[in-house]
């Protein structure tokens, strides 16, 4: 029996008189993919906010590795093992794409002042070190001949590939992807599709929010599908998409 | 001479000023979501504007404040169409119309100052500046003007935002911007209204301010201040927040200048921001202010 | 030539300020307008430690930068709970509160007489009080802020101010801390602007509360903004410009009460400007867009 990575109980959040999230629960096993779906203002995005800590909810609870993500600002959350992705595409564009992924390495001596002025070797070795291995995670995921160009040159699916490997790069071992492949060229989609489907091998578990839905049947190991903030049904992607509940939901 | 009775007069006074300051500053503010410096200006403009109608131009005195009213209006509206206007249309963000109106505030101040100098100056008023004896306290005809006028003012203002289709319009704005505009709402005239009547509130405030005691080039930004100060303590998103917040302010600032000297008053203005921005953002009754949305 | 020399000094003291604000308000995205009132805070801190104990400046340097440094936490503690444009209120006030202070609390500070009379200060057992003597310190000082900031805004961290300026919540997203980085920042821009404060101290031998007002902050941030937000040869540009700008004003002729008014609505011109047409300023990369409509 697969270790459970995330244990989620009966989440609640009510937003000005809408519910976003009713009585949620779930848990998501180490080494899956699993899928959430569900019309627009589900409580999906919701879902994900409430778990790395940017909305406390109103009830309920969630735990990663047996600790309590409750009460906890979002960045101890991240360092505890969970990223994520934006449905607005959140980056540095600014930075260049390297820098970029540099700058999610985590735990970088480099990051404390008091380093930077009594330990410049240890924080220069450090970078070099992550500089090889962001060059190494660009090459991965075909992003490397754009590593010096600012974030902003990028087209939106290679920013959204360069999202998918910020988040490698965290090395973090549960993917929260909201949308990853929302509004891109289907090349690009079957590229990142491919990468999403690689990380249970890299030892990486990933939740992922979509509209598109043969993308999650693609993909997914597993599939929730929300609607107004509750779970529906749940099950493999097969499954999911025969409940007469789920088709119920679609005609509405 | 009753010390007690006098001071609460003083705060009555003060309050009446402050909530109409917070309460002009907070019409343009809920639409645009931006610290508009450029307030302190209209105000200021408001008592000089007064002060040449009266004693350069030789108006009577209702007329002199109507043009006062009216100059603070124009130039409101001024200040949203060639500056805050096109910044917000081109993205700007709060912050950049912030400094923006910071430096059109500057200049303002420092035209004043060239034009009229540094010195105080107040307008000769005769009778208006007798003082009554009420219950003790000793309070001038303009100052009971003043604390009529004010409440009289802004329950106008709060009539027109929940009684009229201007009012709702701009509520609307104030709320979901993007919603409104889908609704086919002009966010640009909605905006310039909100402009004109905070604008037309600011001048009322700086006329009578100037007609009570007197006007310096800086008297803008120290009444900005203090409605900002009221605003957040009693929340942003309230009027009557705001009129709380306009009595526990001149409350506190009245009675600390009995106490330790009126030289304190800024300060203490400042301590209770401060205290209040520390422990209770949202104020007395606003909601919270948000960080970044996600 | 003293002439020229008082110039490159008051330049000096203003790089050091604009520099310390533009770690603050260009890199970390932060505006303050409160920086005049930790530039006096270390200017009167040397000032009454001179006067009264007769203590080098070594130390009294770095008790002006301590002080400066724990008041600077006190106000950074609010930026860790709300929006940045409330922040500026927040920093407004504790200006005007300083101000007041170093106003009214006339036993301790002098009031609105100030202190005059500060003793110059000794270097290696030389008293420095030529204009000569005060360029060399000013410019050691200078030198060592533009390395300090350099150090700071290559390094990693410095990184994570950028994007914190950029997206705060990607940044708390990746791990990042941001609210202390914040309060560091603010806390180090503090400690700087004390150093500047000191220097002037000695310099003028004389503070008063007038010279660091409000309109002081506004200044210092004004260079900022046309100097360059975010670029570190941006503070040093904006103080030439800046500094020298109403100097030439006073070779038109200008009355001289008139040229103090002319020279703030220069500012306050050139800050309009500046925001409509290039908020990035001359050589600045960061254009303040932290919670605009754009992208």
């Amino acid at each position: 029996m697969k270790a459970n990575l995330l244990e989620i109980e009966g989440l609640n959040k009510r937003f000005d008189g809408v519910r976003a999230l009713t009585d949620f629960s779930c848990s998501v096993h180490e080494g899956e993919i699993l899928g959430l779906i569900g019309p627009n203002g589900a409580g999906k995005t919701t879902l994900f906010n409430v778990l790395t800590g940017f909305i406390p909810p109103d009830r309920g609870r969630a735990t990663f590795k047996g600790i309590s993500l409750m009460g906890l600002p979002s960045y101890r959350i991240a360092r505890a093992g969970i990223t994520r992705t934006f449905q607005n595409l959140r980056l540095i564009r600014r930075l260049s794409v390297l820098d970029n992924v540099l700058f999610v390495f985590q735990s970088q001596p480099g990051e404390r002042l008091r380093n930077v002025f009594f330990c410049p070797k240890a924080c220069a070795s450090r970078e070099a070190e992550n500089r090889k291995m962001a060059l190494a995670l660009l090459e991965g995921v075909g992003l490397a001949e754009k590593a010096n160009d600012s974030a902003e040159a990028l087209s939106y699916g290679q920013q959204k590939l360069l999202s998918l490997a910020c988040c490698l790069a965290t090395g973090a071992e549960l993917l929260l992807l909201d949308e990853p492949v929302a509004g891109i060229a289907p090349e690009m989609t079957e590229r990142i599709l491919a990468l999403i489907r690689s990380l249970p091998s890299k030892g990486k578990s990933v939740v992922l929010i979509e509209h598109n839905l043969d993308a999650v049947m693609q993909v997914c190991d597993r599939v929730i599908f929300m609607d107004a903030g509750a779970k529906v049904s749940e099950g493999t992607p097969q499954e999911v998409r025969n409940d007469p509940k789920v088709i119920e939901a679609y005609l509405d | 001479m009753n010390a007690a009775a006098q001071v609460f007069a003083n705060v009555l006074m003060s309050a009446a000023i402050y909530s109409l300051v917070a309460v002009g500053f907070a019409i343009p503010f809920r639409v645009t979501k931006f610290f508009d410096l450029g307030y302190a200006a209209v105000f200021a403009l408001g008592a000089y504007s007064l002060y040449v109608a009266n004693m350069w131009l030789h108006a009577p005195l209702w007329l002199s404040c109507t043009i006062a009213v009216l100059f603070s209006v124009l130039f409101g509206c001024v200040l949203e169409m060639s500056v805050y206007g096109p910044l917000r249309r081109r993205g700007a963000s709060p912050l950049v119309l912030l400094l923006a109106s910071l430096g059109l505030y500057f200049f303002m101040q420092n035209s004043i100052s060239l034009g009229f100098g540094d010195a105080a100056r107040s307008l000769r008023l005769g009778l208006w500046n007798d003082g009554y004896s009420i219950l003790g306290a000793r309070v001038t005809f303009i100052q009971i003007v003043a604390v009529c006028v004010s409440p009289a003012i802004i329950g106008a203002v709060v009539l027109l935002l929940r009684a009229t289709h201007v009012g709702r319009t701009m509520r609307a704005v104030a709320n979901d911007p993007e919603l409104a505009r889908a609704c086919g709402v002009n966010s640009g005239k909605v905006i310039l209204i909100a402009f004109a009547i905070g604008s037309a509130l600011a001048g009322v405030a700086g006329a009578l301010v100037g007609l009570d005691l007197d006007m310096t080039p800086t008297m803008g930004m120290s009444a900005l201040m203090m409605g900002v100060v009221v605003l957040i303590v009693g929340g942003t998103e309230s009027i009557p927040g705001a009129i709380l917040g306009a009595f526990l302010v001149s409350l506190a600032q009245h009675l600390g200048a009995w106490q330790i000297g009126s030289q304190w008053k800024d300060a203490i203005a400042f301590v209770i921001l401060l205290a209040f921005l520390m422990f209770r953002p949202q104020g007395f009754f606003g909601r919270m202010v948000k960080k970044a949305a996600v | 030539m003293e002439y020229l020399l008082h110039i490159l000094i008051l330049i000096g003291i203003y790089v050091i300020l604009s520099a310390s604000l533009n770690l603050i308000a260009g890199y970390a995205g932060l505006v303050s307008i409160a920086h005049a009132a930790f530039y006096g805070i270390g200017a009167y801190v040397v000032a009454l430690m001179a006067l009264n104990w007769h203590t080098p400046l070594w130390v009294n340097l770095a008790c002006a930068i301590i002080l400066s440094c724990l008041l600077g936490a006190l106000v950074g503690i609010p930026s860790l709970r709300i929006r940045d444009d409330y922040f500026v209120i927040v920093t407004f006030a504790f200006q005007v509160i300083t101000f007041s202070v170093l106003n009214n609390w006339v036993t301790f500070t002098g009031g609105p007489m100030g202190l005059p009379g500060i003793p110059r200060p000794e270097v290696l057992g030389l008293t420095v009080s030529s204009h000569l003597g005060f360029l060399l310190l000013i410019g050691l000082f200078c030198g060592l802020t533009f390395l300090l900031c350099h150090r700071i805004v290559r390094s990693p961290f410095g990184r994570v101010l950028k994007a914190v300026r950029e997206d705060e919540v990607f940044a708390q997203a990746a791990g990042k801390n941001v609210a202390a980085c914040k309060m560091l920042i603010f806390v180090i821009g503090a400690g700087m602007a004390a150093v500047a404060g000191s220097m002037y101290a000695y310099y003028i031998t004389f503070v008063d509360p007038t010279s660091f007002t409000v309109m002081e902050s506004i200044f210092i941030l004004s260079i900022v903004i046309i100097g360059g937000a975010g670029s570190l040869r941006g503070p040093i540009v904006g103080a030439v410009v800046l500094v020298t700008l109403p100097e030439l004003l006073r070779f038109v002729g200008l009355p001289s009460s008139v040229a103090a008014n002319v020279r703030q609505m220069l500012y306050g011109g050139l800050l309009v400007v500046f925001m409509m047409w290039r908020p990035q300023g001359l050589l600045g990369e960061y254009a303040f867009e932290k919670g605009s409509t754009k992208g």
